[in-house]
């Protein structure tokens, strides 16, 4: 299945290789991915580091034991400190 | 405020945006840097009831951004900052808690908001919070702020649209852990959140 993976600000340089269908330019790619995957499984195979980070599954907050299906838009947010 | 309950004198249009403003119920979660200077810009807005909630007292380091004075350090900022702001407009209507929002009190709090404005301090607080207010109260609009520390180009400091429900602030990248921060550039952060809330409550949704 394929899923929309959208990685911002300082996880931007863990985005996979562009594919063919995708904009090099852009912080989106589009990821294969066996069916049943969790977001947790992308993350791990992303190598993320450990820090605060907020994961949406078409704009709706998941967990990382979240399934994901095909056309899914995954996107991942990590928040800085200051406030 | 004098011209809270003062008659419209502009057009239709000014009454009908006013009275949405005056009718809107914002909470505010953090009154630091970002949040006491979101707070005066709101109630300057006259938005109609402001749900303010900290946990933290005024130190001497908060000065150099934050709406507090210096015969206030020491003093819950959640005082403090209504204090402040009832010198603004004596009418103003401020529902403050001294507590730190969790996961298990962020639903109570802000049950019947029309909106919440995330202004916390630390990484690990802002992801729960745009975690947990996505779950408990979902459709209710949430605006964080991520990335205003240092001297960078304020210019870098935007406004988007994360989801259907999340705008999110800042440079995304400026860390308070090796940068300082700056009342100026705070400010900026802080002003882009309270217009984002005033374009939302007005129905307007594009940063």
């Amino acid at each position: 299945m394929h899923v929309r993976l959208a990685l911002f600000a300082t996880l931007t340089p863990y985005l996979p290789e562009p594919s063919e269908a995708d904009e090099s330019t852009t912080h989106e790619r589009t990821i294969d991915l066996p069916d049943g995957a969790t977001v947790g499984q992308v993350i791990s195979s992303l190598g993320l580091p450990d820090e605060p980070r907020v994961v949406f599954v078409n704009g709706r907050h998941a967990d990382d034991d979240g399934i994901l299906a095909d056309g899914d838009r995954l996107a991942i947010f990590p928040p800085v400190a200051g406030g | 405020m004098p011209y809270r309950d003062a008659p419209v004198t502009g057009s239709d249009e000014d009454a009908v945006l006013h009275k949405r403003l005056a009718s809107a119920r914002v909470g505010i979660i953090g009154l630091g840097g970002l949040g006491s200077n979101v707070a005066w810009m709101l109630v300057r807005a006259e938005i109609g009831t402001l749900v303010l909630v900290d946990f933290d007292t005024v130190d001497p380091s908060n000065l150099n951004r934050q709406f507090y004075f210096a015969d206030q350090v020491g003093r819950l900022k959640t005082e403090a900052c209504m204090e402040n702001l009832l010198r603004i407009d004596p009418n103003a209507d401020l529902v403050v808690t001294n507590t730190r929002v969790t996961e298990n009190n962020l639903a109570e709090i802000f049950a019947n908001v029309d909106l919440i404005i995330e202004a916390v301090d630390t990484a690990q607080d802002k992801a729960m919070i745009l975690s947990v207010a996505g779950e408990a109260l979902p459709g209710v609009p949430l605006i964080s702020a991520s990335g205003l520390a240092g001297y960078g180009s304020a210019n870098d400091i935007v406004t988007r649209r994360l989801t259907d429900d999340v705008w999110m602030v800042g440079d995304l990248v400026s860390d308070t852990s090796d940068h300082p921060l700056f009342a100026s550039r705070v400010t900026v952060a802080a002003a882009h959140q309270a217009h984002m809330a005033v374009r939302i409550l007005l129905g307007l949704t594009e940063p």
